[in-house]
């Protein structure tokens, strides 16, 4: 049971390229901009652009593309069965009928509406893994602290929210390794936790989640007293040792996005939606 | 708003906690149903709620809420207004359920003396210091969690034309009833463990 080897989400790979040496804010408006436009996408060609622009940006970062799509693995087979039950759940009167069994129709809108949400998780998974891959854990603060301060104005505490999403990122892989402890130290007593009914999986749940929050409230404790030791203040009166500066890359890279955002409007605007 | 060191870590760890069992998937139990899995991700997001108040349940429900959204466990969770606007008010959901249901139950107690944490049970006491009064609120307020976020998810997911009625009406019980009793029991365990270890015993 290695639980670390398959999250890539919160890793951070270090690299030379140009994707590395970006502006953490362009990569994060970028990143927000692809987001967005893939929520309005609803057809092959709009998705065959998307991904081959994708598909670009890992080869240019350097990252190996299967370590990128690693994360995906233990979300595989669910995604198949969701295909699968989208394909005879989503029901349409005017789809036409490609397979029909007892109450179940597997109609070409079922077909359609499966296509279009798998499109969508494969590829939110992608972008999303590829930034934390390719932005340091500090730039990636360091750039939503700067992007969210005039939020500070209508009274929300926008530093200390990005804060604890820090915690959160960085916490993964800790509290994954101490899972791992918990889970192996259960199995060395002979629980056997892929066997069994809804109950019986439900059941062994137990002695691994208390021993996991019990252990991430200890470390929380001590986090709050190192916090509280330093006089942290979340975003009051705060200033950076290194500041942030775009530069001709980070020019290169909106034009970029501008001639993709464009070309991927134009494509969503005039071709056929799948459903 | 403010917001203190304390509630900042703890929301920040319950959130990583929310991820983990998310991109491990040992927060979901496979079931075979359109929806594929029962899902106990959000029980951090209801102790958030319970331990810390309603601010640090609204933002844990925003970080579960966020990564479903950007690593989505089904696919009808790659729409924000399935995956993220719920889970707002789980947290918040918990919080009321657990602070009124506290409050009526010390209103309604009836003096007892000398009252250790096991006789206030035995007596069917509902004393302050009694199991009732201590398990109750726990277990309604992790109950009620889990029912909201069943509710508005399969709500919105039907209202968005992801599933049909009925398809979310027979998850709502093939998933949501065992959902909300795994839920309700371990808030209870939890929030008992946890408590043992916090610095303050009034987790108000």
């Amino acid at each position: 049971m290695e639980l670390t080897k398959n999250i890539t989400l919160g890793v951070y790979l270090p690299g030379k390229s140009f994707i590395h040496n970006l502006d953490p804010r362009t990569k994060i408006i970028a990143a927000t901009i692809i987001i967005v436009l893939l929520l309005f996408s609803r057809s092959y060609p709009a998705f065959a652009l998307s991904a081959l622009f994708i598909a670009a940006l890992i080869i240019f970062s350097g990252l190996p593309a299967g370590y990128v799509m690693r994360g995906l693995k233990p979300m595989l087979p669910v995604l198949a069965i969701m295909w699968v039950f989208q394909l005879f759940l989503f029901k349409d009167p005017d789809a036409a009928v490609y397979f029909q069994w007892w109450i179940f129709e597997a109609t070409e809108a079922g077909l359609q509406m499966g296509n279009l949400i798998i499109l969508r998780v494969l590829f939110l998974f992608t972008i999303t893994t590829f930034l934390t891959l390719t932005t340091s854990v500090v730039s990636l603060t360091d750039g939503l602290e700067s992007m969210l301060k005039p939020l500070q104005a209508i009274g929300l505490p926008s530093q200390e929210l990005v804060m604890t999403l820090v915690i959160a990122l960085r916490f993964v892989l800790i509290l994954a390794e101490e899972l791992e402890k918990i889970i192996k130290a259960q199995m060395a007593r002979g629980v056997a936790f892929d066997r069994g009914n809804f109950i019986q999986k439900t059941r062994k749940i137990f002695p691994v989640f208390l021993p996991l929050f019990i252990g991430a409230f200890k470390r929380a404790e001590e986090l709050i007293v190192a916090m509280d030791a330093r006089s942290y203040t979340g975003g009051k009166g705060r200033t950076k040792m290194k500041t942030l500066h775009m530069g001709r890359v980070d020019l290169g890279a909106a034009a970029l996005m501008i001639i993709y955002s464009g070309l991927l409007i134009y494509i969503i605007t005039t071709t056929e939606p799948m459903i | 708003m403010n917001l203190s060191v304390r509630k900042i870590v703890i929301s920040g760890i319950l959130g990583a906690i929310t991820i983990l069992l998310g991109v491990t998937r040992l927060g979901f139990i496979p079931v075979p149903t359109p929806a594929g899995h029962a899902t106990i991700i959000h029980i951090p997001v209801i102790l958030g709620g319970i331990l810390e108040g309603p601010a640090v349940g609204l933002i844990t429900g925003a970080i579960f809420g966020l990564f479903s959204f950007l690593q989505p466990g089904a696919p009808f969770f790659a729409d924000p207004l399935v995956s993220i606007f719920p889970r707002l008010f789980i947290g918040v959901v918990s919080y009321l359920v657990y602070f009124l249901s506290k409050k009526a139950l010390n209103l309604n107690a009836r003096p007892v003396l000398n009252t250790g944490p096991g006789e206030g049970a035995a007596t069917g006491s509902t004393g302050p210091g009694s199991n009732i009064s201590r398990i109750l609120p726990c277990l309604l307020a992790g109950a009620f969690g889990s029912a909201t976020n069943t509710v508005l998810v399969l709500s919105m997911a039907t209202w968005r034309g992801y599933l049909p009625s009925e398809v979310s009406i027979s998850i709502g019980f093939l998933h949501g009833v065992p959902e909300l009793i795994v839920a309700a029991i371990l808030t209870v365990i939890l929030v008992q463990g946890i408590q043992r270890i916090r610095p303050s015993e009034d987790i108000t």
